[in-house]
């Protein structure tokens, strides 16, 4: 299979090429107490770290904003006022090429005063509509806005447009106690988990279902009644989703959007010399797409027929890693 | 209308009566009418009496002296003084309304009948009363038609419009509660007429009375205690709202119905319905004799009053005299061919003694005699779906609530078998599992097995096979449990066997710690089986104490334990004797006591074995098959009376106590309440080597400091003392935390195993022991202390997962896949590596056919997951691949 049909197919589209950036901005909001703050900069700087460590994003395209710079300057870009905002974004949008991803992600208190939906910040609360106008800084370039604070929902409708990925903690402005969708969208990004499909990548769409339902898991463990339902929006029809997925209304963008610093090893990156192993790697998303294809076939089959082409797809790809591994010098597994 | 206003009324009343009739008469009839209706009732019967010599020409003297009378049960004189009103003033009809009511009481129907004829044809100015007695009369004798043709004609009346009198409103509100049944709206019209008739005479009472007895036939039991308690504020001893009140008090499971009960006959001991009630509360009791006296004396004031026959039918029925009872039930169709409410008491009373096969059997009758009887469907409903026979009993309860939907009791039940349409139902040869489809994959892992275990040990055991299949079903809310045992939400228990169908809590019903539903589930299944193989008669202490003891018997700590809280009762003499267990379970004196007789129970059956053998006790269960009575089998099976039984249990508690007993004498002078609900802290330290509540006292205060030395061998003189003691606060925790803190975990896991040995539900304890285990290399014991989390609470995947690791390397591949079923079962996000583990533990259990069956859909979903693949490949390699 050529470069040119592996890109035709779409799904590879929004890896980050080899020119493409991937840019991420955390803003910790205001805290109010000290446990809040505590654990506001835990997650946030567990996210940087994350796409830094784990996934490869470089340092100099992360930026993370806080209530107390004093907290942990090394780490602290700025404090997290409404101004400083504007200012990092305007650099990013300054150095950011057209196909670049920016991350935006909200951790704090979020509120809806006089109808509109704000963003707890030391200073201005800036509103969603203030949000939804900073972003025309970013007219090409893809867009993951996370606002993981309480009373979040109504981010949605201001925010979403095309090629934007949209997620809030809430379904509206009226779930106002404190949310733990934070905690957990962190945790898909931190620790194993999140990778549901197995490809060593997490997609927002991973991240953002593996944080719904831990959230879920805890409220029911705990026996409450759940007062956070998040909503991811990607097809920019401004109405969120709350179970996303490929066959749902959202989610399609957000499952080919990957927090890295670089597209996966393989074909796209031109990283392979060997043109043994290149040809490999094109048969192994061969089988993969063909596995996709039955997949999408699947309830118009008879299942035996189903159950066997697929072993026999799966077979041939299971072979076919082997062999890449065996050449790559890893040998089996 | 409030008290204030109601009481100032009567006092309005008073004021305006003295200025329509002479003013001596008038306010000593108006004096007489108020001793009268704040239940001054020896007051009352003396002044009108004094006013009716006075002048026997006074309709109101005559009329309050008659009813007066009434009101405390002197039917006779009550006629008597009717009567000589009559004789005084020429056939006057204006009395015989009252002399008819005083007959009617005495279940001289015929004459009664023609009293109420003489006030309606004489045109009585309350003539209206006496035409609602006849329908009533009619009604009674099952002329259906034309009774509530006759009802009906009150809304005609009604409607007329003139202005009525609080009596005249009383009667057409009652008219037209009997038309509830043709439909229910007319009880909101009840409801309204006796608002007017309240509004008419606040003073009045009996509308407030009747509207209590209507929302009491609606299951409204708030709004009828409100009714009642409005009367009883006014006159605390108005027997029939002394009644009501006793009803609600039954009904909301709240301690007092026999005292209340017994105070409205201490006022009228010749009120029949108070007596039916108590009998009926006897027969909760298992006191058949003591119910029987009860409507004996019933029905020597009334020979030919319905629920007295009915109760008295029942009564029989339950003490195995069926001639008896089927002769009473012939007597109650004679005097009424449609009475259904016969077959509603016999239902409701069978039911109560968990005999429900029969409850199904009688409420069918009662649909049969009366089509309109929603009651009668109801009940046959409820009791279909205690015999498992779900669709049938939704069917029924669907058509009572359309016709009556106030009944509370059928409401709750619809919608909480609506709830099941997100139940899953899973089926073996023995169980039918229902469960809540979000964890119905994960209880069945554990709940099949066990479940399958138990009946066959206890199959063993009894010598006997219960009818199968068993339904079990599993709620996730303690709301819906509740409804399905009682109709109504606040059920205290955790599980309840109905014979054929069992209903308990499911684990995520409750915090974890607060039950162990492995063991409530072989609780539940001991008295299925005790039910059957006693034809459902075992009495209600027996089957309980002896569930307990199956407990325990069916795994180590489980089951409930001795506690300080028991044995300070039983140092204090608050047990029961034997004889009186149920009583602690039916009538507890104070909060405690249900869990203790629970204790207590069981305790006969450990005492029983030991003496008798366990065929002794199955010997047991078919004397109360057969119809004895607890005496009897006690005399049949153990040669011995219950008394003495008592005597020899009560010294087995003694001597198998005997040092935890010792070690609690020293506390005697301290009241019961301090070991509400188990054990608590509060006694006065002494340095007494030998007070039990002292040295753990010292060990608690030792380890709060921090100064663990010391706290030691107090916590060890504690143990010593009162070795079984393994509650909340006991010395085993905190001993077992000083050692983990202290680095000696060899100890601190001996701790925490003697504990969680004894000790059925402590969550905490067995996570740490299971953790100190591992990190001591001994995976099986940790495995088993994780195994034993499972039947507390089952939901945390993460324990799973470790359990499974654990089984791993003990070897035991059934187990870590079942493990690994229960993390899947708990829906993980990351279900690709879940499934895997799956596919990987049948692999090395050697399922191939398993293991490629999840590892495809591993990959189905995950093509690119490597490990994944090289099982797929393993599998292959090893001959597992499509054929």
């Amino acid at each position: 299979m050529s470069l040119a049909t592996l890109i035709a197919t779409g799904w590879l589209l929004t890896l980050p090429q080899a020119s493409e950036q991937v840019h991420l901005v955390v803003v910790s909001g205001l805290s109010g107490e000290p446990r809040y703050a505590e654990r506001f900069h835990e997650w946030s700087t567990t996210l940087c770290e994350a796409a830094k460590q784990r996934w490869g994003v470089p340092a100099a395209n992360i930026a993370y904003l806080a209530e107390q710079t004093d907290r942990d300057p090394a780490r602290i870009s700025d404090r997290s006022t409404w101004e400083n905002i504007q200012r990092t974004l305007g650099d990013i949008a300054g150095r950011a090429g057209p196909d670049d991803q920016v991350y935006i992600v909200l951790i704090g208190h979020g509120s809806v005063r006089d109808g509109a939906a704000k963003f707890s910040l030391p200073g201005p609360d800036p509103t969603a509509s203030d949000f939804a106008d900073l972003l025309q800084l970013f007219p090409t370039q893809t867009l993951v806005f996370v606002n993981a604070a309480s009373a979040s929902g109504d981010f949605i409708a201001a925010l979403s447009a095309e090629g934007r990925a949209v997620i809030t903690a809430t379904r509206s402005g009226r779930e106002r106690t404190e949310t733990l969708f934070a905690r957990f969208l962190v945790e898909a990004y931190a620790t194993d988990g999140a990778d549901v499909d197995k490809d060593e990548r997490v997609s927002v769409l991973e991240a953002f279902n593996y944080a719904r339902r831990e959230v879920a898991r805890v409220y029911e463990s705990e026996n409450r009644l759940l007062s956070e339902h998040a909503l991811l929006d990607d097809d920019g029809d401004g109405q969120g989703t709350g179970e996303p997925g490929l066959g749902a209304e959202d989610g399609q963008l957000a499952a080919t959007l990957f927090l890295s610093g670089s597209a996966e090893p393989g074909v796209l990156t031109g990283e392979i010399s060997d043109p043994r192993l290149a040809q490999m790697y094109a048969e192994k998303r061969a089988l993969e797409e063909q596995v996709a294809a039955l997949r999408q076939r699947k309830e118009e089959m008879d299942t035996a027929t189903y159950e066997q082409e697929l072993e026999r797809l799966l077979l041939a790809l299971a072979l076919k890693n082997r062999e890449i591994r065996e050449l790559e010098g890893e040998g089996p597994r | 209308m409030n008290l204030t206003r109601a009481l100032s009324a009567l006092v309005a009343m008073v004021l305006a009566f003295g200025a329509l009739a002479s003013p001596t008469s008038a306010q000593q009839i108006d004096e007489a009418r108020v001793a009268f209706r704040t239940g001054r009732y020896e007051e009352a019967i003396d002044m009108f009496e004094r006013l009716t010599r006075r002048d026997r020409s006074s309709v109101a003297a005559s009329r309050g002296f008659s009813r007066a009378l009434f009101d405390v049960g002197r039917y006779e004189d009550a006629a008597d003084a009717a009567r000589r009103f009559s004789r005084d003033n020429e056939d006057s009809p204006e009395l015989q309304n009252s002399l008819g009511k005083a007959l009617y009481a005495k279940g001289d129907l015929e004459e009664a009948e023609a009293a109420f004829e003489r006030a309606v044809q004489g045109g009585a100015s309350d003539a209206p009363l006496a035409r609602l007695n006849l329908a009533v009369l009619s009604y009674e004798r099952g002329e259906r038609e034309t009774a509530m043709e006759e009802f009906g004609r009150f809304i005609d009346v009604y409607n007329v419009g003139r202005d009525f009198t609080s009596e005249e409103l009383t009667a057409v509100g009652t008219a037209i509660r009997y038309l509830r049944s043709d439909d229910w709206q007319y009880a909101r019209d009840a409801l309204r007429i006796y608002d007017e008739a309240i509004a008419a005479d606040p003073a009045n009472l009996d509308p407030r009375v009747e509207v209590g007895e209507l929302f009491l036939e609606a299951y409204a039991g708030g709004e009828a205690a409100e009714a009642f308690e409005d009367v009883l504020q006014v006159n605390p001893s108005e027997p029939r709202a002394l009644v009501g009140k006793a009803r609600h008090l039954r009904f909301a499971g709240s301690p007092g119905a026999m005292e209340t009960v017994q105070r409205s006959l201490e006022v009228n001991p010749n009120l029949v319905p108070a007596r039916v009630f108590l009998a009926e509360l006897l027969l909760e009791l298992e006191e058949y004799k003591a119910a029987a006296q009860q409507i004996e004396r019933a029905l020597e004031v009334n020979p030919v009053s319905l629920e007295a026959l009915s109760v008295m039918a029942a009564t029989r029925f339950l003490q195995g005299d069926e001639a008896e009872s089927e002769a009473l039930r012939a007597r109650v169709l004679e005097l009424n061919p449609r009475y259904a409410d016969l077959y509603v008491r016999l239902a409701e009373t069978s039911a109560r003694n968990r005999l429900y096969t029969k409850a199904v059997e009688f409420a069918q009758r009662a649909v049969e005699l009366d089509e309109r009887s929603w009651r009668g469907y109801a009940v046959l409903g409820v009791n279909e779906l205690r015999v498992g026979a779900i669709d049938e009993g939704k069917g029924h309860l669907e058509l009572a609530f359309e016709n009556d939907p106030f009944d509370i009791w059928t409401k709750n039940t619809l919608d909480m078998l609506d709830t099941f349409e997100d139940y899953t139902e899973e089926r073996n040869d023995l169980f039918i599992f229902v469960i809540d489809g979000k964890e119905s994959e994960l209880l069945s892992l554990y709940l099949a097995d066990l479940a399958e275990e138990a009946y066959e040990r206890l199959a063993e055991k009894y010598q006997y096979r219960a009818p199968t299949p068993i339904r079990v079903e599993v709620f996730r809310s303690h709301a819906d449990f509740s409804v399905r045992t009682i109709g109504l939400i606040g059920l205290g228990a955790l599980g309840v066997s109905f014979g054929p169908v069992i209903a308990m809590d499911s684990p995520s019903a409750r915090e974890a710690s607060e039950f162990n539903w492995g063991s409530t589930f072989w609780h539940e299944l001991a008295h299925t089986f005790h039910l059957g193989l006693s034809d459902h008669r075992v009495p209600r202490w027996f089957s309980e104490g002896l569930a307990v003891h199956e407990e325990r018997a069916a795994r180590p700590g489980w089951g409930d334990d001795v506690s300080p809280s028991f044995l300070f009762a039983h140092l204090h003499e608050q047990l029961l004797p034997i004889g009186e267990l149920n009583n602690g379970f039916a009538r507890p004196t104070y909060p405690e006591q249900v869990i203790h007789s629970y204790y207590q129970a069981s305790l006969v059956f450990d005492l029983i074995e030991r003496d008798y053998g366990g065929q002794a006790i199955v010997a047991m269960l078919e004397g109360y098959r057969d119809g004895l009575s607890n005496e009897q089998v006690f005399e049949q099976v153990l040669a011995t009376s219950v008394d003495e039984f008592n005597d020899v249990f009560f010294d087995y508690l003694e001597e198998r106590f005997d040092g935890p007993l010792s070690a609690l004498r020293p506390n005697l002078d301290l009241p019961p309440e301090t070991f509400r609900e188990g054990f608590q802290r509060g006694a006065e330290l002494t340095d007494d080597p030998n007070n039990f509540l002292s040295q753990l006292g010292y060990g608690h205060s030792y380890v709060e400091q921090g100064s663990y030395d010391e706290a030691i061998p107090h916590l060890q003189r504690a143990k010593e003392l009162f070795p079984e003691f393994a509650g909340s606060g006991s010395p085993y925790w905190y001993l077992a935390l000083i050692h983990k803190e202290q680095g000696n975990l060899e100890r601190a896991a001996a701790e925490l195993a003697a504990l969680t040995a004894i000790n059925e539900r402590d969550y905490q304890a067995n996570l740490q022991l299971a953790e100190i285990r591992e990190g001591l290399g001994d995976a099986a014991g940790a495995a088993e202390a994780l195994k034993r989390t499972a039947y507390i609470y089952p939901f945390d995947m993460r324990l799973h997962v470790r359990l499974a690791e654990l089984l791993s390397q003990s070897g035991d591949l059934q187990g870590v896949i079942r493990e690994r079923r229960a993390v899947l079962a708990l829906d993980p996000v990351d279900r690709a590596e879940a499934m895997y583990q799956l596919a990987r533990a049948y692999y090395e259990a050697g399922e191939l056919s398993s293991a490629r069956r999840a590892i495809l859909r591993v990959l189905e979903d995950a093509p690119s997951y490597e490990e994944a693949q090289e099982l797929l490949l393993e599998i292959h390699a090893r001959g597992g691949g499509t054929r």
